[in-house]
C-alpha cells in the first residue's frame, strides 16, 4: 500500500513531504471524493491530488467498468472508503450481508480507513436511503456503542463515523450532538470524521454556535475532515453537496484547523458535478487555508 | 413529554416517510424560525426525490416513452407499493417491471413492463461479475478429438430474455430520439451481455440459437449441440453451422473460459 512519502514521489510536481513531528502519522494530505464523471480524466491525467475517497456502496457490485476503473485509479492513489448504508443507529438487526460485502471491498482496495455516518438509515426492514438523526440520549448511546463494537470486531479494524446534517431535534434528546458524538467515540473506540459543512448546516438549523461544536469534540479522535457545499434557503440550510464550499464553511474550516491541526481534508461533491479542474481548485483552496493557518509543511 | 423508545421512534419516522403518518410530529421539538412540519417535510421531500431520481436514472428511456405525467404517476405508485428494503439504491427499482405488469393504467400496455425489464437487464449486464473469456486461441489449443465433449460456460453478464412485443426495437428508437413504431405483438428473444470492451451489448437470437443456449445451460456438450442441429433440416453443412455459432459466441465474448 502506498504510504505518504510514496504519494509525494509519484507526483513530481506536487511533492508532499513533511516532518513527522509536525503532522499526525495518519495525515494523508488533501483529497477529493472520486466520482464516475471524472474516472477517465483521473486515469489519463493523474492529477496532483494526495488521495481519493470512494463511496463504498457504488463499488459493492460483482464487476464491470466502474470497478475496473476503480482498481486502475487505486494503483496510483491512496484511498479511503466512505459508506452510507451501515445504519449504525438502527434498531433493526445489524446487516451482516452488507458488512460481508464491505469487508470484501476493503480487502480488494486496502483503504487507509473506512467510514460511515452517526445516524440511522432505515428500520423495520424499510430503507429511507437518507442519513436520519438519532435522539441524543442514553438509550441511543448504549445502543449505538454496542453496534459499533460489533461492526469493528467483524471488520477487524476501527471505523470512522461522521456527523450528519440535521433538520430536526427530538424531544427526548438529553444532550448536545457533540456531547453524544464524543461519548460514542470514547466508549466504542471509533474515530471521528468531522464534516465541517454539516456542522455549519446543523448550527444554522438548530441555532447553536458551530464553534461550540468544534470545541466540544475531543482533539485526539478526529482523523478526517469533509468540506462540501449546501443550499441556503434563509430560514434553513440544506446539505445538498451540489455547490462549491461556501465562505462561512471555509471560515469554520480555518477554526477547525486551529483546534485540530493537520487533518486529512477532502472536497465532497455529489450532485451538479463540475469538471475535475474546478474541484481540484477547491482542494487547492483548502490546502492554502491550511498553509496559512498552520504554516508550511516542510 | 413522552419518553418514546428508540425502536418506536424509528418506526414512527419510517411510517411518516413511507405512509404519511404524522404521529412522529409529537416527538419533534418546535423551535426557531421554521415549523416542525416544515422540518419533517425536508426529510419527506428528500426521501421522495432520492427514490424518484433513482428510477429516473435507471429508466431514462422508459421515462421518455411514458412522458412526464405518466412517469410521475408510476413513480408515486411504485414508491408506495414497493418501499425500499435494500441497502443499495441499485436494487430499489428491481420490482418495477412487476409493478407495471400488475397496476393500471400501465398493465393495459404490456410493452411498458417489458421496456422496464429490458432496461434492468442492461443494468445487470453492466455490473455483473468479471471472468476470463473463452478465446479462439484457447479453442485452437484443444485437440480436435476433444471438441465433441466440450461443455461451454457463459460469461456471468449474459442474460437471455423473451419478449412478447417489439420492445427492444422501441427502446432502440427512443435511444435514437426517434418516434417508436406502435406496439406490436411478436414473440422474440434477446441476449444482453457486457462485451470485451466492458460495454453493454444486445442482439436478437433465433429459436435455433435459443435452443442451443438452453442445451448449454443444461450442461450438454458440443456433440449434443451438433446432434440437435442435424434435426433442423439446415441447408448448410451442420459442422460448419456449429463452428460458425461457436466462433460468433467467442467473438461476442459471451463464453467464459472453461
Amino acid at each position: 500500500m502506498a504510504n505518504k512519502q510514496a504519494v509525494g514521489n509519484m507526483k513530481g510536481e506536487h511533492s508532499l513531504s513533511f516532518s513527522k513531528t509536525s503532522v499526525p502519522e495518519h495525515f494523508l494530505g488533501f483529497g477529493l471524493g472520486l466520482r464516475t464523471e471524472h474516472f477517465q480524466d483521473v486515469i489519463d491525467n493523474k492529477p496532483a491530488i494526495d488521495w481519493f475517497e470512494v463511496v463504498s456502496e457504488n463499488f459493492m457490485v460483482d464487476g464491470g467498468k466502474p470497478k475496473h476503473y476503480l482498481h486502475s485509479i487505486r494503483e496510483h492513489y491512496p484511498m479511503v472508503m466512505h459508506g452510507v448504508s451501515l445504519s449504525i443507529g438502527s434498531t433493526d438487526p445489524i446487516n451482516f450481508d452488507y458488512l460481508r460485502k464491505l469487508k470484501v471491498l476493503t480487502n480488494e482496495l486496502q483503504p487507509e480507513w473506512i467510514s460511515d455516518h452517526l445516524c440511522w438509515t432505515g428500520a423495520h426492514e424499510k430503507n429511507s436511503h437518507d442519513l436520519l438523526p438519532l435522539p441524543y440520549n442514553d438509550e441511543a448511546l448504549t445502543h449505538v456503542c454496542q453496534r459499533i463494537e460489533q461492526v469493528q470486531e467483524f471488520l477487524g479494524r476501527p471505523i470512522l463515523l461522521e456527523n450528519v446534517s440535521s433538520y430536526l431535534t427530538y424531544k427526548n434528546s438529553e444532550m448536545t450532538e457533540w456531547q453524544f458524538f464524543n461519548e460514542v467515540a470514547r466508549r466504542s473506540g471509533c474515530e471521528i470524521l468531522l464534516d465541517i459543512n454539516n456542522i455549519y448546516v446543523s448550527a444554522r438549523n438548530h441555532d447553536f454556535k458551530p464553534e461550540d461544536y468544534l470545541n466540544g469534540i475531543a482533539k485526539e479522535k478526529v482523523k478526517q475532515f469533509h468540506l462540501a457545499g449546501h443550499s441556503d434557503y434563509g430560514d434553513y440550510v440544506i446539505d445538498t453537496h451540489d455547490h462549491p464550499v461556501a465562505d462561512p464553511v471555509w471560515q469554520l474550516y480555518q477554526k477547525a484547523l486551529q483546534r485540530f491541526g493537520w487533518i486529512s481534508t477532502m472536497i465532497e461533491r455529489d450532485d451538479n458535478i463540475p469538471p475535475l479542474a474546478e474541484l481540484l481548485a477547491e482542494v487547492d483552496t483548502a490546502r492554502a487555508i491550511a498553509k496559512k493557518t498552520l504554516g508550511s509543511i516542510t | 413529554m413522552s419518553e418514546l423508545s428508540l425502536h418506536a421512534l424509528q418506526q414512527q419516522m419510517m411510517n411518516y416517510l413511507t405512509d404519511d403518518e404524522l404521529t412522529i410530529a409529537q416527538q419533534v421539538e418546535e423551535h426557531g424560525g421554521i415549523s416542525r412540519d416544515a422540518r419533517l417535510h425536508i426529510y419527506k421531500n428528500a426521501y421522495q426525490m432520492r427514490l424518484k431520481e433513482t428510477i429516473d436514472n435507471d429508466h431514462e428511456l422508459l421515462g421518455m416513452y411514458l412522458g412526464d405525467d405518466l412517469f410521475d404517476q408510476m413513480v408515486d405508485g411504485y414508491i408506495k407499493a414497493y418501499p425500499s428494503n435494500n441497502t443499495s439504491l441499485r436494487n430499489f427499482a428491481d420490482a418495477l417491471p412487476e409493478f407495471l405488469a400488475k397496476h393500471t393504467p400501465f398493465s393495459d400496455y404490456p410493452l411498458i413492463s417489458e421496456l422496464a425489464r429490458f432496461e434492468r437487464l442492461l443494468m445487470v449486464a453492466f455490473d455483473a461479475a468479471d471472468t476470463e473469456r473463452f478465446t479462439r486461441e484457447l479453442l485452437i489449443e484443444i485437440p480436435h478429438e476433444q471438441w465433441p465433449s466440450l461443455v461451454f460456460r457463459f460469461h456471468p453478464s449474459l442474460q437471455i430474455s423473451h419478449f412478447n412485443f417489439n420492445t427492444v426495437e422501441t427502446w432502440q428508437a427512443l435511444k435514437q430520439e426517434q418516434a417508436p413504431q406502435p406496439a406490436t405483438k411478436t414473440a422474440n428473444t434477446w441476449l444482453v451481455w457486457r462485451n470485451k470492451q466492458r460495454l453493454t451489448q444486445f442482439r436478437s437470437i433465433s429459436t435455433i440459437e435459443f435452443s442451443l443456449f438452453d442445451m448449454m445451460l443444461k450442461g450438454n456438450d458440443f456433440s449434443s449441440l451438433c446432434d440437435y442441429l442435424l434435426t433442423q433440416n439446415l441447408e448448410e453443412d451442420v459442422s460448419q453451422v456449429a463452428l460458425n455459432y461457436l466462433l460468433a459466441w467467442i467473438d461476442d465474448g459471451i463464453l467464459a473460459n472453461r
